[in-house]
């Protein structure tokens, strides 16, 4: 299968950036978006060309460091799938494909395809954490949580930070991203001790980089580990609830 | 790979050292700036969307009593007009003559001053934070979502229409045989007539009316989720309340300029 790259070239943070256009003559449909990539740099190194710089690690969808907008869509044209389970199935031969860097003021391009995302690291830095002693483990069955609020905290915990959430939001907004932290946090025992500073903290330093929500829902559509609106709730809902209660827990 | 500046110039962080006992240097690398996108805003976003929340939620409750008060034309002239003059003279003298209107007038005044205003700053503030590289390719998804400005825009122009046609009767907007309130009689079903038997408001009223169903579908929902609603059930009847509201306040009121124009009332 033939495919016609469109790719975002930027050599520095400061660009400009540009399109460049090759060839990939030997795709297969089951490669997936990064090994199409592999496979550019491959050819771009026996060209004596520079690789296309793009970050991936575990390419089996748990780690958070692939993502790259494809076509316009975060992580690719497939709802809740991240860029390293993208496969190339969807496409005809000698169709174009364009890859570019996830987009976001917030997400300055360090090269490429490669963002800076520490601004979602400032966010778990300032509060996403338990920051308390929790002490040893207890003793089997002295804490008890009950079952749904450990499915759901699980379901939320899921987040894996890759930022596609924020890429997809016409606004920049982070909120599911954030929403599932706090949810996550504040279900458990020892999270739930910070609760309300937490939720300060975090929303504090969203504020500065992320923009607001609209309800587009975009960010669920793209969000590869299925984390669902709900969690964009509970980013107002922590934030009244922190300035209501004006405590730490 | 990265040029990285490194902790000089670093604005402070909000719980000191993020990490005790990281080595921040290595936090550094990959880092391209520091710079903020804004700095702390003094209102942040959250509250702002708790403000149009709760400001929508009054205007999407005026609507649904004003389309409830506007259907009254069906029971004839003279009832609707008792109507009018009612809303004039209620609880009176506990209230001056037009009391409860104007205490409405200035609570939808202030919450449509606290609507328009954080929907400015949260429209810029969505801009900067998403950057030059707009959101593109969204097709009919989230039609509403995307429409909120422009129907907003619509809306706003249509409510200064109304109040000139229909409450102060300005020449221009209001028809020519426009009659203003007295103290003891409301002419409000024949300035309703006149006004709805010009085509033009008639079709300008319709395109609210469709602008106004966008506007609060979306906006009832964003509400719900605004307001913190998290739980499974109550997201459910919020969706279906905002609907169903929405649904309902256009419906009411479209078939009153309809009616004029097919002669059913006159």
């Amino acid at each position: 299968m033939r495919l016609v790259i469109e790719v975002w070239r930027q050599d520095t943070p400061q660009g400009p950036g540009r399109y460049e256009t090759h060839t990939v003559d030997d795709a297969t449909p089951e490669m997936s978006i990064l090994e199409l990539l592999d496979r550019l740099n491959d050819q771009l190194v026996e060209n004596g060309l520079e690789p296309v710089a793009f970050e991936s690690d575990c390419r089996e969808g748990i780690c958070g460091a692939c993502g790259v907008t494809v076509d316009g869509n975060p992580h690719g044209p497939q709802r809740n799938t991240p860029s390293c389970h993208q496969r190339l199935a969807g496409y005809a031969d000698g169709q174009r494909i364009r890859l570019e860097p996830l987009r976001s003021a917030a997400f300055p391009v360090i090269r490429d395809l490669v963002v800076d995302r520490s601004a979602m690291d400032r966010i778990i830095a300032a509060g996403g954490h338990v920051a308390i002693d929790a002490g040893t483990a207890p003793d089997a069955n002295s804490l008890l949580v009950p079952h749904e609020s450990a499915e759901r905290a699980l379901d939320m915990a899921a987040c894996i930070g890759c930022g596609a959430c924020v890429a997809a939001c016409p606004n920049g907004a982070a909120h599911l991203f954030v929403g599932s932290k706090l949810t996550h946090l504040s279900l458990l025992p020892t999270g739930r001790q910070e609760r309300g500073k937490r939720a300060r903290a975090m929303l504090s330093e969203m504020e500065q980089d992320f923009g607001p929500c609209s309800l587009y829902g975009e960010c669920a559509r793209v969000c590869p580990a299925h984390i669902p609106l709900t969690a964009i709730a509970a980013v107002n809902k922590e934030g009244l609830r922190s300035f209501f209660r004006q405590k730490d827990d | 790979m990265a040029s990285s500046q490194t902790a000089a110039g670093h604005p402070s962080r909000a719980m000191g050292s993020a990490l005790p006992g990281a080595d921040d240097a290595a936090l550094e690398l990959g880092r391209v700036r520091d710079a903020r996108v804004r700095r702390a805003p003094r209102v942040p976003s959250w509250v702002l969307k708790v403000v149009m929340a709760l400001s929508g939620v009054v205007f999407a409750l005026y609507v649904l009593v004003h389309m409830i008060g506007n259907l009254k034309v069906f029971t004839g002239a003279d009832h609707f007009n008792e109507y009018a003059h009612w809303l004039r003279t209620v609880l009176q003298p506990f209230l001056p003559y037009e009391g409860l209107l104007w205490v409405v007038r200035v609570v939808l005044l202030v919450c449509l001053v606290a609507h328009v205003g954080a929907a400015g700053v949260l429209w810029s503030r969505g801009r900067a934070s998403r950057g030059t590289h707009r959101h593109q390719g969204l097709g009919l998804r989230n039609f509403t979502a995307r429409t909120m400005l422009v129907t907003g825009v619509v809306l706003l122009g249509f409510v200064v229409f109304h109040v000139l046609d229909l409450t102060t009767g300005t020449g221009g907007a209001a028809s020519t045989s426009f009659r203003a309130a007295t103290l003891d009689q409301a002419y409000a079903y024949e300035n309703l007539i006149a006004s709805f038997q010009r085509p033009v408001a008639a079709a300008f009223y319709l395109l609210a009316m469709i602008a106004l169903f966008l506007h609060l579908a979306h906006g009832l929902w964003a509400a719900v989720s605004d307001l913190g609603a998290t739980g499974r059930r109550l997201r459910a009847v919020g969706y279906a309340v905002a609907g169903v509201l929405a649904l309902a306040v256009m419906l009411g009121n479209i078939i009153i300029p309809i009616s004029v124009l097919t002669g059913l009332l006159s």
